[in-house]
């Protein structure tokens, strides 16, 4: 692997990640039910040499609303384990990454689901640890409210813990703990890559403890340089705490790209994209990232109200009141702005443009990689792949075959002993 | 649909005797599915113990477990039924719900769940149960979770995606349904994130039954392998299954029993197991038979070139699939004519 080319994940999502991007004519707005669609998405983003395909996940809706929800393509979609195994079969080298949730498996079940996915694809599996914030998912567990950030942080350490053990043949007589018990080890084979890749998204102080200690790649949603750089090098920093050299992380922030052959057409093709979002839907997203539930009741074209802190997404909410403050934005803005991006960086320009940003942030020491987030499917990630990937490999910052067979390979990462 | 006259055949598949080979794993047991696949098999069954005894080498599995392999063995097949074990400890309902929803998305409606009625009394210990269930509870929690999972995978009218577009509606909230269980072992809101399966509902197969389970097979499976037995009780569980079929309201057809018999590897078996499976389907004991065998293209070949070709002249299993997705191999409604 060449220490200075960054790494490249392919989010997959759906329609796409702009929250009316199934509306967009060139969408393909059966997705959630098309695998074809999948397979053909996977094999782009494997044309194009990225490092990994990722999904993420949620147990449940992603909206209690069903009025909104029936306005965005996000209440049905492919359980992401079933859906990376059927593309492991369907592709040879590109690393398959699926979120699953520590507050609603079990570390035993969830260790040889995955260490299975990694024997399918030859060692070219990985987790996202997350602890599910939504109150929709709890209420699919029999849970009634959620419970605090830190005990939904402690049960993931353990949790993460067994994991790890399971995946290393490290369990020896067992294990006891707070949440968990663990009597047998693994009934498979050990991992071709050694253990599937553990990635980490959480960005709060205990998150990011939990990242430095057991994570090989986090994602992260970083909007300026600073945040990012801030980011980029606290979790860093973290990593002798745990013994652990700082290269064995990589930090890829989300990037919510829009290209075009020219500046004018791609800022044309975002416009098309934002004028598609109803209001409704915008406000109730963003008040979904802010974990509150009555931000309609404000005006939308004023400023957003205070807040008080929430048991939910410590860093999201934190990320989109600053933004706010800084750029003195409405409700209406802030919502179609996060509508469109999620809270991430958004590029908007030629494909010489979005290179130029991502080559500041990579070579300016705030990022080792990038999480690509296509507004719509296939459209956009044919574009990054069309354009933005040949040009990062003229500029020698991305890679022009696979250096290896394996994710860890693909990510520079040692093989655990 | 079928009117009962031929038989329904799967066969199951279990490891440790697999030959030694040094294609990869997964290749080779494709190649088993697809060979199933070209004789016309309904459908395949892919085994899934948490180890009985972690010492016991010889019972070692294929290295995976197997929803994930019924994922992948989807996309290299087009016909053939794939159904999955997946545990009612190691899942819970809505995860499983989910899984599977996808799975038979993914399969096109080829999709079964295999859930067994019998406690692996090893498996608790590794998801936090060390005490692990009564045997009364187990049955009971087992009832209301495969209420749980079939209801999940009801909670979307057939016409409730739109994907209108321009009218900005992707779904009709009126057809999404919530499921709003509290039972006893469970609370679950619903409704799944999945769509509805192609299938209406992916093929229930229960296994592992004692007499104590039959009410709740008879109410909710779609197959129920049985074990081999003598042919007068054999006759008699089948009739007393299918009454109790009935008694819950549904046509004694919409259940297929299916037999599990072992097949003696080697050509001199041919005439001995075709006669008995005729015997054994002509006498009502079952309507039909899963085979368990080893995963060894040789052993397949066997039954293939052997035993089904007789089963054929006999007018004993049909030639052809009729349809594309599990159901209609089965003979059983739903996922409208497909």
């Amino acid at each position: 692997m060449t220490a200075g080319q960054m790494k490249l994940g392919a989010f997959l999502w759906a329609t796409g990640h702009h929250i009316a991007a199934w509306r967009h004519p060139k969408a393909h707005v059966t997705a959630g039910i098309d695998i074809d669609h999948y397979i053909q998405l996977a094999r782009t983003a494997e044309a194009a040499k990225f490092d990994m395909v990722f999904c993420e996940d949620a147990a449940g809706l992603r909206e209690a609303n069903v009025g909104i929800a029936s306005q965005t393509s996000r209440s049905i979609g492919f359980e992401p384990i079933s859906l990376l195994s059927a593309l492991a079969a369907q592709t040879s080298r590109i690393g398959l990454v699926s979120t699953a949730s520590t507050s609603y498996n079990e570390p035993y079940g969830l260790a040889r689901t995955f260490l299975s996915l990694d024997h399918l694809s030859g060692g070219r599996a990985g987790w996202n640890l997350v602890t599910s914030a939504s109150p929709i998912e709890a209420a699919n567990f029999g849970s009634t409210g959620l419970r605090p950030h830190a005990d939904r942080y402690e049960r993931a350490r353990e949790f993460a813990e067994v994991v790890a053990r399971l995946w290393r043949e490290k369990l020896g007589s067992g294990h006891d703990g707070q949440s968990f018990s663990v009597r047998d080890p693994l009934d498979l084979p050990r991992s071709p890559q050694g253990a599937p890749v553990m990635v980490q998204a959480g960005a709060s102080d205990v998150g990011r403890d939990l990242a430095a200690r057991t994570a090989d790649v986090v994602f992260t949603a970083a909007q300026t340089f600073e945040e990012a750089k801030a980011f980029y090098d606290d979790l860093k920093g973290r990593m002798a705490t745990y013994g652990r050299e700082p290269d064995d992380i990589k930090i890829m922030p989300g990037v919510a790209p829009v290209v075009a052959e020219t500046e004018a057409k791609a800022r044309e093709k975002y416009e098309e994209l934002q004028e598609l979002i109803p209001d409704d839907v915008g406000v109730a997203l963003l008040s979904s990232y802010l974990s509150i539930s009555d931000l309609w009741r404000y005006p939308i074209d004023g400023p957003l109200p205070e807040l008080p802190e929430s048991e939910g997404m410590k860093s999201r909410q934190a990320l989109v009141i600053e933004q706010s403050r800084r750029d003195n934005l409405s409700i209406r803005q802030l919502a179609r702005h996060f509508a469109g991006a999620r809270g991430h960086w958004r590029i908007v320009g030629t494909a010489a443009q979005v290179a130029d940003e991502l080559q500041a942030r990579f070579e300016g020491g705030a990022a080792d990689g990038f999480n690509v987030m296509p507004s719509y499917f296939p459209g956009e990630l044919d574009a990054f792949a069309k354009l933005v990937v040949p040009e990062l490999q003229r500029r020698g910052l991305f890679r022009t075959e696979y250096e290896g067979r394996t994710l860890r390979d693909h990510l520079g990462l040692k093989r655990p002993a | 649909m079928d009117n009962g006259a031929t038989m329904h055949l799967a066969v199951s598949l279990f490891a440790g005797t697999a030959d030694p080979s040094p294609e990869p794993e997964f290749s080779r047991l494709a190649g088993f599915v697809q060979k199933a696949e070209a004789a016309g098999l309904d459908m395949v069954f892919l085994a899934d113990s948490v180890p009985a005894s972690s010492n016991d080498a010889a019972s070692r599995q294929m290295p995976f477990e197997a929803t994930t392999l019924l994922a992948a063995l989807a996309t290299v097949t087009t016909r053939i039924g794939l159904v999955a074990a997946a545990s009612t400890i190691a899942h819970q309902p809505y995860n499983l719900a989910r899984r599977f929803a996808s799975l038979d998305i993914i399969s096109h409606g080829r999709t079964g769940w295999n859930a067994t009625m019998a406690q692996n009394p090893r498996e608790a210990a590794n998801f936090s149960r060390p005490e692990g269930f009564s045997s009364g509870d187990f049955r009971r929690r087992t009832g209301e979770y495969i209420d749980i999972v079939q209801g999940l995978w009801n909670g979307w009218d057939a016409d409730a995606l739109l994907f209108d577009q321009s009218g900005g509606r992707f779904h009709d909230p009126e057809k999404m349904h919530l499921l709003e269980h509290k039972g006893e072992f469970f609370s679950v809101r619903g409704p799944l994130n999945v769509a509805r399966s192609p299938q209406d509902t992916p093929v229930l197969v229960l296994s592992g039954l004692r007499e104590s389970d039959f009410d709740i097979a008879a109410r909710t499976a779609d197959v129920i392998l049985l074990d081999d037995e003598p042919i007068e009780n054999a006759q008699a569980r089948y009739d007393e299954l299918k009454r109790r079929v009935a008694a819950c309201g549904r046509d004694p057809d919409a259940v297929r029993l299916l037999m599990n018999i072992s097949l003696v590897t080697n050509g001199t078996a041919k005439p001995t197991i075709a006669d008995s499976m005729e015997k054994g389907f002509r006498a009502k004991n079952c309507d039909g038979f899963n085979i368990l065998m080893p995963a060894q293209l040789s052993a397949l070949d066997d039954f293939v070139d052997l035993v089904l070709p007789a089963l054929r002249l006999r007018g004993l299993f049909r030639e052809n699939y009729r349809g594309t997705i599990l159901r209609s191999h089965l003979g059983l409604a739903g996922g409208g004519d497909q």
